[in-house]
């Protein structure tokens, strides 16, 4: 493999929303460059996690060079992927930070999208030039001069510029390949510097284990080279790299502005992070590249293993898990009325649902989950910042300074008509207005500052409920403010139940405290005994409600046939393993757990 | 295909091992299927009762011998809407392999409608000796409400046919049904109580799944009766049929003295008895068995030469035990302590455990030489049969 000059090679990214096209679009450019042929083309090549493809989304980023011949010169185009969803928003940044261009794609009837609108921002942030390009151009209802107004509006991005294309049909990806050469900047470097390689992603190969993404930024890698990561401290040995074309096709360098792979013999990926530097031992880089940090995982929750003795099963379970998404990790935990399980960190609510679905399809565990919680802050008196990860954490209120919550900035873009109802969404939310555009005749981009627990749950869901499915939304973190926040506990016959704790706004607590007990009632069936549900802050009860002691329960028939049709019963109960968790001496069925966050968001309406 | 029963070692002290002295006949035909109705029943199909009588015939000839028996009871369905000649055919079937101890029970249930002269006379000839009436209410707007096709006058006039040639004559009453009150279901059972009969049964109506009922409710069409009024309707039922000598010994039974239902007395009593035809439940040899509840599939069952069996159960000697003891409780004077020990090998106190002492604490239990529960228990039995069921379940 003769060394592409550095002046021929383009590093870029495709932003898009869901379903806009981008990995039918990075088919085409696969096929148009010759780096796969349309025999072997398996639809949708990027998305090769049979879980991103259930859900329609690319969770994690891939990298992939594709050599083309244009007016007889070989170029190297590495199309580096993208997370799709915010809750990457760092490995989306790191991404970024290996692409010199990003093309901005936007469906030709749907428009600009929320999500499309931060990605973008954030590649503009990174200095990446943008090609804007609509997709889906041979669509019957399509209306590409206005998504490209839209597109000027919201981005800044020439509407004239636009590469109008059909993914699908090979419609002008010729001109496309054309413009990535003609308007994205070669990538610069000096392939005598010390190393400096950014890694942007990796995985975990059963065999040959962690392999590592790296973009070169400067310097040269070669197969032998011992390798420092600058930011774990851990040195290593290059047994192989190369290049994903798509297969992954060994080199014996890589060179600047290069992107590929290395396979260095580690075990686990704990100690390939994302964003991290990589020099040689021989000659090593002065600093590393900026702007990394450690996974930051803004969402917990505990999972328990329904069944008491899957608890070894269940830690496994997330042991194999762990070691291919570094960015979760898991902490055992006891809950008095769940038993032992464990505290899980996720970087977002996606994060957690595809680590819970992979967990129950890839182990046979089942699990009970609590409510999920953002990670607080608090500071105490005595000046320590404790983070919060579970309510019971809190101390008490004597002891707190200042409690804080993280708080995002929220792009809402809709048709114009349902503006009202989505500003009332927000303001319901504790929102606070930032700017509201007109993107078009039509479509309005709306900026709120949230809390973050107030957009996690539902939010998205309320947000396609008030907008008939035409609304879309993204978030950025803006960081850690004070609130007016306290635990609220709930009480059942005196007991508190630590797992149905939960952290909310105090001006909300009474309208929630009520909701939950509510509906606390409706779950817990009849004892023979009074049953009270009460919710409290501190030692205040905010509300109560009482599950009347049972006056009556009898059958009245039971002859023979009675008695085999009872048993019968009885053997299909015990094979649907129905459970309840006993808090002194009331049955609690496990349903309640996460009935909480339901009602607590349902009674906002 | 013969069923033996000389390999089991009959233990004196076991009765639940004893010969059966009880058989169960379910005759699955009915005019029509009430609402409330999930019993296995075939409504309007009269050409099957040739084809049900030979599989009843077939089923038990399966029995490898004569046994000898102190109850019977036909049950259904309607035993009463078999022709005359067809209750003799069906008898004889029975007789086949059983023979009627002095002094046996023979009970057959009978629709109020179907007790003309003629049936009343084959009931008679046929040993029929305890009438069980399937009265449920005698108020006009209850019975139509209930999809009952008889009126308060057929009642009265079986209620004196029944009389003519049973020693016992018993009738079913339902309350809480759909929009029933507190005041009308007093006045019901009053005048349930003027018929004068030697046994009652009340049932609260239950919503059986599967039932159009069941499906009513489910489309919040009917409302079911609340708690409360459930259980004052119940309480006062207790009391007055106490009051008209009709005392209660089972959870929905009541009966005059020397009038209790011996056949179902069997079944509270944790005793063997045999069963014949659809949905029949068995228990023999300490096996619990059911028959398939659908009428057609135990017909091809049966004429393939195979037992109709749906479901066979047999308990480990706890949870029998525990069984045992549960349903005992449903009795009036639930169980004698020294005997149940004896015959299971488990103490009821070692049964009851923690929940004996408390139980007997809050007055819903007592116990001496018998273990028996208190009003106030059987109102919530189903609460403590469970927790004696639950633990080995």
């Amino acid at each position: 493999m003769a060394r592409t000059p550095t002046e021929n090679i383009r590093n870029f990214c495709i932003i898009a929303h869901i379903d806009h096209g981008k990995s039918t679009l990075a088919d085409r450019l696969l096929e148009h460059t010759g780096t796969i042929t349309t025999r072997e083309m398996q639809d949708q090549v990027l998305d090769d996690m049979e879980l991103e493809r259930q859900r329609g989304i690319t969770i994690k980023a891939r990298a992939v060079a594709m050599p083309v011949k244009v007016n007889g010169k070989t170029y190297e185009l590495n199309l580096i992927d993208t997370p799709g969803h915010v809750d990457f928003q760092y490995e989306v940044s790191r991404s970024l930070m290996c692409c010199e261009g990003a093309l901005l794609l936007a469906d030709a009837f749907q428009g600009v999208e929320a999500q499309t609108v931060a990605t973008g921002y954030a590649a503009i942030e990174h200095d990446l030039n943008i090609i804007p390009v609509i997709n889906k151009i041979d669509l019957q209802y399509q209306r590409a001069d206005e998504v490209a107004r839209e597109m000027e509006q919201s981005l800044g991005v020439d509407a004239d510029e636009c590469v109008r294309v059909s993914a699908k049909s090979g419609i002008n990806i010729d001109q496309l390949l054309e413009a990535i050469i003609d308007r994205i900047p070669a990538p610069t470097g000096d392939d005598k510097a010390a190393l400096q390689a950014m890694v942007f992603d990796s995985h975990y190969d059963e065999f040959r284990g962690a392999i590592t993404y790296v973009r070169i930024m400067e310097g040269t890698v070669k197969k032998g080279d011992k390798v420092q990561f600058m930011r774990s401290g851990t040195t290593h040995e290059v047994v192989e790299l190369g290049q994903f074309r798509p297969q992954q096709t060994p080199c014996g360098a890589l060179f600047p502005g290069q992107v590929g792979y290395l396979v260095c013999n580690i075990k686990s990926l704990e100690q390939v992070n994302c964003g991290d530097t990589i020099t040689t031992v021989s000659k090593p880089a002065s600093e590393p590249l900026p702007g990394y940090h450690e996974p930051k995982r803004m969402v917990y929750c505990g999972l328990y293993p329904s069944d008491g003795q899957d608890f070894k099963e269940l830690r496994e379970a997330l042991g194999k898990l762990a070691i291919n998404d570094p960015s979760f990790e898991f902490i055992p935990e006891s809950s008095d009325a769940l038993g032992f399980g464990f505290r899980c960190g996720f970087l977002g609510m996606l994060h957690m649902e595809v680590v819970q679905q992979r967990l129950e399809q890839e182990s046979d565990v089942d699990l009970v989950q609590t409510a999920p919680n953002v990670t607080y802050e608090v500071i105490t008196k005595r000046g320590e910042t404790l983070e919060i990860h579970r309510p019971q954490e809190v101390p008490d209120s004597g002891e707190i300074e200042e409690f804080r919550q993280p708080i995002v900035r929220v792009n809402l873009i809709q048709p114009e008509e349902y503006v009202g109802a989505v500003i009332k969404l927000c303001q319901e939310r504790r929102g606070i207005q930032q700017n509201t555009e007109y993107l078009s005749a039509t479509r309005v981009m709306l900026s709120y500052d949230l809390p973050l627990a107030e957009v996690i749950y539902d939010m998205h869901d309320r947000l396609k409920s008030a907008t008939r499915g035409y609304g879309t939304m993204d978030y950025d973190v803006l960081g850690y403010f004070p609130a007016d926040l306290v635990r609220m506990d709930i009480l059942v016959n005196g007991n508190r139940v630590d797992a149905l704790s939960v952290i909310c706004h105090r001006g909300d607590a009474d309208r929630r405290g009520r909701a939950v007990v509510k509906k606390l009632k409706e779950e817990i069936n009849q004892h023979m005994f009074e049953v009270a549900v009460q919710a409290a802050i501190g030692s205040r009860v905010i509300a109560r409600e009482t599950v009347r002691a049972q006056r009556k329960n009898v059958t009245a028939k039971c002859y023979g046939g009675d008695i085999s049709r009872k048993r019968k019963l009885l053997q299909k109960q015990k094979a649907g393993k129905k459970r309840m968790k006993s808090v002194g001496n009331v049955d609690i069925p496990q349903k309640a757990f996460m009935a909480i966050l339901d009602t607590g968001e349902s009674n906002k309406k | 295909m013969n069923q033996r029963f000389d390999n089991v070692d009959r233990d004196t002290f076991r009765p639940a091992l004893a010969l059966p002295r009880s058989v169960y006949v379910h005759v699955p035909f009915c005019r029509h299927r009430c609402g409330y109705c999930n019993f296995s029943v075939v409504a309007g199909r009269d050409y099957l009762v040739d084809r049900f009588l030979n599989a009843i015939e077939t089923e038990i000839g399966w029995l490898d011998r004569q046994f000898e028996i102190d109850t019977l009871f036909l049950g259904g369905g309607t035993p009463s809407h078999l022709s005359p000649a067809n209750l003799e055919r069906l008898m004889a079937a029975i007789r086949a392999r059983f023979s009627l101890a002095d002094n046996a029970e023979v009970t057959a249930e009978c629709n109020p409608n179907d007790l003309d002269e003629a049936t009343a006379s084959a009931l008679a000839a046929i040993g029929v000796n305890r009438v069980s009436l399937g009265v449920q209410s005698l108020d006009a707007a209850k019975l139509a409400s209930l999809e009952r096709d008889h009126t308060a006058d057929d009642v009265h006039r079986a209620v004196e046919r029944a009389r003519s040639f049973a020693t016992s004559v018993s009738v079913d009453l339902i309350f809480a049904a759909p929009g029933e009150t507190r005041d009308a279901w007093q006045v019901d059972l009053d005048a349930a109580l003027r018929l004068q009969t030697d046994h009652v049964s009340a049932y609260e109506l239950t919503y059986e799944k599967g039932t159009q009922f069941w499906n009513r409710l489910n489309a919040e069409a009917i409302t079911e009766a609340d708690e409360d009024t459930q259980a004052d309707m119940y309480t006062h039922a207790i009391e007055r049929l106490n009051d008209a000598g009709l005392a209660q010994y089972e959870i929905s039974s009541f009966a005059k003295e020397g009038h209790r239902c011996r056949h179902n007395e069997v079944y509270w009593n944790g005793r063997p008895y045999f069963a014949f035809g659809p949905s029949a439940a068995r228990f023999v040899d300490g096996v619990r068995e059911m028959n398939h509840l659908s009428t057609m599939k135990y017909f091809k069952q049966v004429e393939a030469g195979e037992r109709p069996i749906d479901f066979r159960e047999q308990l480990s000697p706890e949870p029998a035990a525990r069984e045992r003891l549960a349903i005992a409780l449903r009795h009036v004077d639930g169980v004698e302590c020294e005997s149940f020990e004896r015959e299971t090998g488990f103490s009821v106190a070692q049964l009851l455990g923690k929940h004996g002492p408390s139980w007997q604490q809050d007055g819903l239990l007592v116990m001496d030489d018998r273990v028996r529960l208190t009003s106030a228990g059987r109102m919530i039995y189903n609460h403590i049969s469970s927790l004696i069921e639950r633990a080995v379940a």
